[in-house]
């Protein structure tokens, strides 16, 4: 490469890893995979009655296929609950997993408990995005859990989790 | 016979409005299994609200997550709100089969680690429409 031609070339590397993230405002890498596509689209109303009246409706962004694959066989003991539906919801439900979680390459991790399926809370990812939470905040009233992303990000069921709209209850 | 009548509609007004056919079909149910079946008790339907199970691993009762009082909202573990379990309340309650044998199935998987019997079913629906 020739004098001329460097600073052209590390100019173009700098603009396509800078656009590279451009989907989410996270601007670290190296830090491991990080979900793609969180926004929730079309999403078939069983999706929504089926697996939101529990818990919020996560975005299946936030977990690999193969994730979403082990939640849904193994829906009679969901975390210790039954969540089990009948084969027509079921199928429907399957579909709209796999088809809305396809974009990402997030790493199948394994959940901490044996037993269960991945939990969104414990991936590399989630973790790392948390890692300025206090302890003492999960165990708070007004948040609960891990688990309740709406506490904290009221825009969580659209797959609306920036920074800048996060509001920690007291 | 005035008295008859006004007997009755004080009854049918003071039960909150449940799909009777939902209870038809658990009667059914419940005469197939055992042909001594004696009818449904809303004594028995509000024990059944309140007992306690460990079967799951850790005690629950259905009253844990749908609140002491039906009247109340309940909340899963997951935190999410649920809307109050009686009809008097929520007037959607018990009225659509599908809907009502699905959380069944759940839910008493959940707490008793069983299916709950179309005698219990209808023991805890009978109880669940006088809760005002």
């Amino acid at each position: 490469m020739t004098w001329t031609r460097a600073p052209i070339f590390l100019l173009a590397m700098t603009l396509c890893s800078s656009l590279a993230y451009a989907d989410d405002d996270d601007h670290h890498h190296g830090y491991g995979k990080r979900p793609k596509q969180l926004s929730v689209g079309q999403a078939p109303a069983v999706w929504k009655t089926e697996c939101a009246s529990c818990h919020m409706a996560y975005p299946p962004g936030l977990l690999p296929a193969a994730a979403w694959q082990q939640q849904m066989d193994t829906l009679k003991s969901h975390y210790g609950s039954n969540a089990t539906l009948d084969k027509k919801d079921e199928q429907a439900i399957r579909t709209f997993l796999a088809a809305a979680s396809a974009v990402n390459r997030l790493p199948l991790e394994p959940s901490r408990k044996a037993g269960e399926p991945p939990r969104i809370t414990t991936t590399t990812w989630f973790v790392r995005k948390h890692d300025e939470v206090r302890a003492e905040v999960w165990r708070r009233q007004s948040v609960g859990s891990a688990a309740n992303c709406l506490a904290c990000h009221s825009g969580a069921e659209k797959g609306d989790f920036d920074e800048d709209r996060v509001k920690i209850p007291r | 016979m005035k008295c008859f009548i006004v007997m009755g509609l004080l009854l049918s007004a003071s039960l909150a409005q449940a799909n009777p056919a939902l209870l038809k079909d658990y009667e059914q149910q419940a005469r197939q299994a055992n042909p001594a079946f004696a009818g449904f008790a809303a004594e028995r339907g509000k024990a059944l609200y309140f007992r306690e199970s460990s079967a799951s691993g850790k005690p629950m009762q259905c009253a844990t997550c749908h609140s002491s009082d039906p009247r109340q909202p309940g909340k899963t573990p997951a935190f999410r709100p649920i809307e109050p379990l009686a009809p008097a309340v929520t007037p959607t309650r018990f009225t659509d089969s599908k809907k009502v044998e699905k959380w069944f199935r759940r839910n008493c998987d959940d707490v008793l680690k069983r299916e709950c019997t179309a005698q219990e079913k209808g023991d805890f629906i009978s109880w669940i429409v006088t809760v005002k």
